[in-house]
């Protein structure tokens, strides 16, 4: 028996600013305070058997992350989510907990596409909304700067090929997009590049702390689904 | 919604927003229309300073305890929080629910360090309050301050309405249940200020006046309100151990610096080191008993799921019951998988056998506090410790395995010579010497640390009448002793010098040096604390331009019949022994450790001293 878990929580509200290593921490102590045993890795420096499927940018709220531990001793997964919703700060609800197959690889190595909700404070007419959606993505390459992991130069990459689907509607006075990304260690493609391209593309001169980001789901590969 | 929306556009532009949104567990948010009176706890440094400050959990829980009372926090912003806020016209609000402070009804900064008070009048600026006492309405919140430095509290005299001196987890509650019956009963500021004056350890300072003499020194206290008293008394609570104390601490939410369960064993001290003001304000000896701390430490370990435990006091192993303690401790933590940490331990054999069981502490060294380089200074300064003590313990802990040592030293301090300088390097090439017998002629990984801080005379010490070092005097020093300390294996830190002047100002500051205070915020000073944000130049500037002068306020030697600008605030202990320890230190005399043989500092006329404590 792995002892293997899987939880779903929401981040909103001002827990959004909470980073992903504050949240680890977080978690943690939440694990000990409810006296839930984490397992620990072999060697030098053990360390518990827990991480998110994808990390989340600071400043993003989602409706739909997932924490992954193992456990020492067995529990019932639902006792677990009793016993930790409670323990929660402000903006982080739990959804559910699920026990998962040992032999599967973890969430974050299955990590495929991800879909997120974009909320641009402009008020343009629908029509124009569809013109300029429609020439976002009929463009023959969609070109954002990227900064290189090695030498830290931003670098020109064309992103229309991890652009999986991109939709654009009129929400209130707001521009919404929603958009499937490719995500994880194989291709992996930023919000952060869509909107900056999308911007430009459509000469919106709205700062980037005026703009929302939300996760709405993950998804992974091999069929997996939560 | 609109302050919401706002907030939302500058957090989302700042490094570590965490800081700024409150929401923790363990947090507690009352509804504002459900309590009488809220009180914000202002605390002068950034978050993740300010939750590592058990004074502030322990207050935080004393006053929400209380049905009527709301407790929230507010912490002081980086400097790009501040730009924003300024920018969008932010005020400052408290993190449990939002609120502006200039909403609340009582505002209180804890006083820790000279060095934040910049900071306190930056904090007031950003919650858009005046920061003159004289220029606040009734409309506007109370604004108190307790904490070490309202000993002294002159220098911030002319900006708040109150200070609260000594133990406050009974005080404040009190003021606060005070201020809501005052206010329910349409009652003004003034009149609350009048009956608040008459609980022992309340100041109000606007209820005197100084006058002073044609020298700059001080001529007489005039007594402006008939309600105040002569001298302000400390509150003393005669026993801790029912003390309200949080089992339920807040866990941050960005990583503090001190992130762990602690536990205060015991208020005060016995040892009577003539340089340290927390030895002498802090008496008599209290210590909570043995079961009371356990079950304090356990009771925060399951509420808080912290992996850290570490006991608060001013000396650890001067528990009386140490040993047992010690070892009931390590062996709670050992079944809850728990690290133990004894800070400021007393190095010797038992103290050994624990740390040796404890693996951590090999990773972050054994630290030493001989405070002065020869028999003859730590003899004038009271600090009972011998070089062979040192050496004794140093040749155990080599054989034990430990690869680090740290000492820290004090210079400046009174009757100091060359040859007392001498003395810090000669302990430290000594150590080194010794070490080669463990770790071969080369020493090995072996490292060893002086730490060198420069000496500020403190309020209410038998040393407040002494002059300060100049900054040149200083510098002179740290030249000499970094020459003496090129050894291999050695590393050397001191302080910056100007810092230590900045804080021996107000340490000992008169209200005239608010000025000095106002014209260094005016000049962009702000977090003086931190190195990065300090800036000698506008410090000298605002010294300049306030006419205030550290020749008089920090280098002078004082005469002893002077009247010093917290003579009106007692501590506890006696003046006269303040001063026949004085003259003690020049006469290279010590006095013994108070705990088995009364030393008549005065404070067992005011309160029970259990001097050897209750095990003892």
């Amino acid at each position: 028996m792995a002892n293997r878990y899987v939880l779903e929580f929401s981040k909103t509200g001002y827990a959004k600013y909470t980073s992903h290593l504050d949240l680890i921490r977080l978690f943690k102590r939440a694990f000990r305070k409810s006296q839930i045993s984490l397992k620990y890795s072999q060697g030098f420096n053990p360390h518990p058997k827990i991480g998110f499927a994808q990390p989340l940018s600071l400043g993003y709220s989602s409706s739909c992350e997932l924490l992954e531990f193992e456990t020492d001793k067995t529990y019932e997964a639902e006792n677990i989510f009793n016993t930790l919703l409670p323990q929660m700060p402000q903006g982080i609800v739990l959804k559910w907990c699920k026990t998962i197959d040992s032999n599967i690889k973890s969430l974050a190595a299955a990590a495929d596409n991800a879909e997120y909700m974009v909320t641009i404070p402009l008020d343009i007419t629908v029509d124009e909304l569809y013109n300029l959606a429609k020439g976002y993505m009929e463009q023959e390459q969609i070109l954002a700067m990227k900064r290189q992991k090695k030498d830290k130069k931003m670098v020109s990459i064309d992103i229309k090929r991890m652009i999986r689907s991109f939709n654009a509607s009129k929400v209130d006075q707001n521009i919404c997009l929603t958009m499937l990304l490719d995500c994880g260690s194989m291709s992996n493609c930023s919000p952060e590049l869509v909107i900056a391209s999308f911007c430009q593309y459509g000469n919106i001169e709205i700062p980037r702390y005026m703009i929302d980001v939300e996760r709405t789901a993950l998804g992974f590969s091999n069929n997996l689904q939560f | 919604m609109e302050l919401q929306n706002k907030l939302d556009r500058i957090l989302k532009q700042v490094e570590k927003p965490g800081r700024y949104i409150g929401g923790e567990i363990n947090s507690i948010v009352k509804e504002p229309k459900d309590v009488k009176t809220r009180f914000a706890f202002a605390f002068p440094d950034l978050y993740e300073i300010g939750m590592s400050y058990l004074g502030m959990q322990i207050l935080y829980n004393a006053v929400n305890k209380e049905t009527d009372l709301s407790c929230e926090r507010v912490f002081a912003p980086a400097s790009d929080m501040e730009e924003l806020m300024k920018k969008e016209d932010m005020p400052l609000y408290t993190l449990e629910t939002k609120t502006p402070v200039k909403d609340m009804d009582f505002v209180g900064f804890t006083l820790q360090y000279e060095m934040s008070y910049t900071t306190i009048l930056n904090m007031l600026s950003l919650a858009q309050i005046p920061l003159w006492a004289k220029d606040r309405g009734e409309e506007h919140p109370i604004i108190a301050a307790g904490g070490p430095c309202a000993f002294n509290p002159e220098p911030l005299a002319d900006f708040f309405d109150m200070f609260l001196i000594g133990d406050g987890e009974d005080l404040l509650p009190e003021v606060l249940k005070l201020h809501a019956e005052c206010k329910a009963a349409g009652i003004t500021k003034d009149g609350f200020l009048e009956k608040a004056c008459k609980l022992q350890g309340v100041y109000v300072p606007k209820f005197y006046e100084v006058k002073y003499n044609d020298d700059l020194t001080i001529n007489e206290l005039c007594k402006l309100n008939e309600e105040a008293p002569d001298f302000v008394q400390r509150n003393i609570m005669p026993d801790i151990e029912e003390a309200p104390f949080p089992i339920n601490a807040i866990i941050p939410m960005v990583e503090a610096v001190h992130d762990r369960a602690v536990v205060e064993t015991f208020r005060g001290c016995t040892r009577g080191c003539r340089f340290c003001q927390a030895g002498m304000i802090y008496r008599p000896v209290r210590e909570r008993s043995k079961d009371r701390i356990i079950e304090l430490a356990k009771g925060q370990i399951e509420a808080t799921g912290n992996d850290e435990l570490s006991l608060l006091s001013l000396s650890t192993s001067d528990y009386s019951d140490f040993e047992n303690m010690t070892l009931d401790l390590m062996d709670y933590c050992k079944t809850s998988n728990v690290s133990l940490s004894l800070p400021s331990l007393r190095v010797d054999k038992f103290a050994f056998e624990v740390l040796s069981k404890i693996q951590e502490y090999k990773k972050s060294g054994l630290t030493y506090a001989p405070e002065a380089g020869t028999q003859r200074l730590r003899d004038v300064i009271n600090k009972g410790v011998t070089e062979n003590d040192i050496y004794t313990s140093v040749e155990q802990a080599l054989s034990l395995g430990w690869q680090h040592i740290k000492l820290y030293f004090m210079i400046g301090l009174p009757t100091e010579t060359n040859e007392d300088l001498d003395g810090i390097a000669d302990i430290a090439k000594n150590i080194i010497e010794i070490n080669k017998k463990y770790n071969g002629p080369r020493g090995g990984r072996f490292r060893l640390t002086v730490s060198v801080s420069n000496f500020v005379p403190k309020a209410d010490t038998p040393f407040q009448w002494e002059g300060q070092n100049t900054p040149e005097e200083f510098r002179e020093k740290h030249i000499y002793l970094e020459q003496k300390l090129r050894i291999k294996g050695v590393t050397f830190n001191y302080h910056d010098d100007f810092t230590s002047v900045c804080e021996a100002v107000f340490a000992r500051g008169d209200r005239k040096t608010s000025k000095a205070l106002w014209e260094a915020y005016n000049l962009g000073c702000r977090l003086d604390g931190w190195s990065e944000h300090f800036h000698p130049d506008r410090w000298q500037k605002a010294f300049e331009i306030s006419g205030i002068s550290p020749e008089f306020y920090a280098y002078r030697q004082r005469k002893t019949e002077e009247i010093l600008p917290w003579d009106h605030i007692s501590c506890g202990v006696d003046k006269g022994f303040l001063l026949s320890e004085k003259e003690k230190a020049y006469g290279e005399t010590i006095t013994p450790d108070c705990r088995h043989n009364c030393n008549g500092c005065g404070i067992n006329e005011l309160v029970e001293c259990k001097w050897e404590g209750i095990y003892g």
